[in-house]
């Protein structure tokens, strides 16, 4: 009966455009903006996500994210360094300055001034120069999107000369790390630098940024390092799930997304269950010479049912072709949504909630099709 | 030799309370196999609710109904819907084809519904049609043929699961009055072979006759049953 189901589906193209368009506008509403939400919120952990060469964060015992720092004290280093496992700890210190450019343009930035030695605790996807380009005098590397706000239109190259804190450093190189969450420009530079642009926070470490020995197990030395110092200290994708559940517990962004992708839910359930609704009950008459010449009501759910299943297929994929055809659009190194993607969780929800919405409709659309007479086809 | 339909004391009512009206009132009936009776009546003499009953799509309050010594009166959901689809063939006023399925699909749709495969039950339903002198509009959309043809193709679902019961609701009544003796003719070649019975409600007075037996309806009652000049000894 599959095929019969889809030629009845199908014979009624103008409703079945309309299925697949509401099917494929809930799931553009709620992966374009569960992809939002997952990619805004992720700003807040970028400067964790893009330092690859750390194993683990130690901070303040108070400290509750990436964006709400404490200074730690210099003997923790030490202390820190004690600890069996750890191969290298590296200072980084997280302060914020007013960047001025000779054309007058004024922009707030988050200054990460990382180890003089090691430089450790940056991104290492560079669009122009090297990490090394740091160790010249006054020498900072700008991520991509915060030289375009800027400079506008302007060729990506170094050796501009800027004011940061009324101090002047140079850009030597130009990085390609993912924006923050509350500064729109990131700036690395090394540590005593950073304590010339910003002298009273510049040099004061949040972080201390460790390394592990080989074979160590990184959550076993974090164990240990909290136990030795009474730090706080967390391998890196436990600092970054840390750091993203504080923001969503600690601002209205997971409700202002969340009611958004809930009315993309309601919004498919209401289009395709009334659509569907119409479809099936301009379809009355056939379900009742079916069921006169023989064919079951468990039959006619299937045969419902894959009719659902299949405008589902299409408006899903018609929806998630057309999110993730933004996400690429706009996920650029220049982009002020740089960064934002289609995780494929959300893609998977959204697939769940595509077939949720469908057996709704499909079984709203049923009860009157399982209880019809069929003896109603004698009626002309 | 058993009766195909056999219904006694069959009693049906319709609304509830100050509204209730009873459409049938125990009407005994039965069908011999080979014979194709005409039921007659005024509009809202329960003709309509009698066929529906004697194939189990209503169910009465009162009564035994028999289709080839079954009681389906007895017989619930599925397993009713399945013997009905088995052993009972329909022929409706408005034709009722599926639009979206060509002419040979629409023939096929029993064949489908009983399990077998769609490309088997197309082919089954083309030779039919070609037997119906169809076959060049087999594979053309309901709305691309005539009355008369969307019929024939009616008449070819009818059929094709070869039933032992045909019920025909006013076949003829869209139908110009030489597409009626046309398909009339047919049925009566097709449908009264193999010992199959037919059942007709009808109000066309041109086609009565080919019936061997003509009951009158009236007011939920069998006023008259009486044999046609074909059959009378």
């Amino acid at each position: 009966m599959l095929s019969i189901a889809l030629k009845m589906l199908f014979g009624d193209i103008t409703k079945t455009i309309g299925l697949v368009f509401g099917i494929a506008f809930s799931v553009l509403l709620m992966t374009q903006q569960g992809g939002f939400f997952i990619g805004l919120i992720s700003r807040s952990a970028s400067i964790v996500l893009d330092a690859r060469d750390v194993d683990i964060w130690v901070m303040d015992a108070a400290t509750e994210s990436a964006e709400t720092t404490q200074p730690l004290r210099a003997v923790d280093f030490y202390r820190i360094g004690g600890v069996p496992g750890v191969a290298s700890v590296a200072p980084l210190a997280r302060s914020v300055a007013t960047i001025k450019t000779a054309e007058g343009r004024t922009e707030s930035a988050a200054v990460f001034g990382v180890d003089d030695a090691s430089l450790r605790g940056m991104t290492d996807k560079f669009m122009v120069g090297t990490r090394d380009d740091l160790r010249r005098p006054d020498a900072i590397a700008i991520d991509v999107l915060g030289y375009t706000k800027l400079w506008p239109g302007a060729p990506i190259e170094v050796g501009r000369s800027i004011e940061l804190n009324d101090r002047r450093a140079v850009i030597a190189a130009i990085t390609d790390a993912q924006p923050g969450f509350s500064a729109p420009i990131i700036v690395n530079t090394r540590l005593s630098q950073a304590g010339i642009f910003s002298p009273e926070t510049g040099t004061v470490p949040t972080f201390a940024l460790v390394t592990v020995a080989p074979g160590a197990d990184r959550a076993a030395v974090a164990e240990a390092i909290g136990a030795a110092t009474g730090l706080k200290a967390m391998p890196s994708d436990a600092f970054a799930a840390m750091t993203l559940n504080y923001v969503i517990a600690n601002t209205g962004i997971a409700f202002s997304f969340g009611v958004v992708i809930g009315l993309g839910a309601i919004v498919g359930v209401a289009i395709v269950g009334l659509t569907f609704n119409m479809f099936i009950g301009d379809l009355t008459r056939q379900f009742a010479v079916l069921k006169a010449i023989g064919l079951t009501n468990g039959r006619i759910v299937l045969m419902v049912l894959a009719q659902a299943m299949v405008i589902a297929f299409i408006g899903y994929g018609i929806g998630l072709w057309a999110a993730s055809g933004f996400f690429d659009g706009v996920n650029r190194p220049t982009s002020d949504l740089k960064g934002f993607y289609l995780p494929w969780q959300i893609a998977v929800a959204a697939a769940v909630a595509t077939i949720v919405i469908s057996i709704i409709a499909t079984f709203v659309s049923l009860r009157r099709v399982l209880r019809l007479d069929p003896a109603t086809v004698f009626r002309g | 030799m058993q009766p195909i339909v056999d219904a006694r004391g069959v009693t049906k009512s319709f609304g509830r309370g100050e509204t209730r009206t009873t459409v049938l009132h125990g009407i005994d009936f039965t069908v011999m196999p080979g014979e194709i009776t005409f039921i007659i009546g005024p509009s809202g003499c329960g003709k309509t609710t009698l066929v529906s009953v004697l194939a189990g799509m209503l169910k009465a309050e009162e009564g035994e109904v028999s289709l080839f010594g079954e009681r389906i009166d007895r017989m619930r959901g599925g397993r009713l819907t399945r013997f009905r689809g088995r052993s009972v063939g329909f022929i409706f006023q408005q034709f009722n084809l599926i639009p979206a399925l060509d002419a040979a699909e629409n023939a096929g749709v029993p064949l489908v519904v009983a399990g077998e495969r769609p490309s088997v039950a197309r082919r089954k339903g083309v030779a039919l049609l070609e037997k119906l002198g169809l076959g060049k509009q087999a594979g053309k959309l309901p709305s691309q043929l005539s009355g008369g043809q969307q019929q024939r193709v009616a008449i070819a679902r009818a059929l094709i699961h070869q039933p032992g019961l045909l019920i025909c609701d006013e076949p003829t009544a869209s139908l110009d009055a030489k597409s009626g003796q046309a398909v009339m003719e047919l049925l009566r070649e097709l449908a009264a072979s193999d010992n199959r019975a037919v059942i007709v409600v009808t109000h066309d007075d041109r086609i009565y006759p080919f019936a061997d037996r003509i009951v009158e309806m009236s007011d939920g009652r069998i006023v008259d049953d009486r044999r046609t000049a074909r059959t009378a000894p």
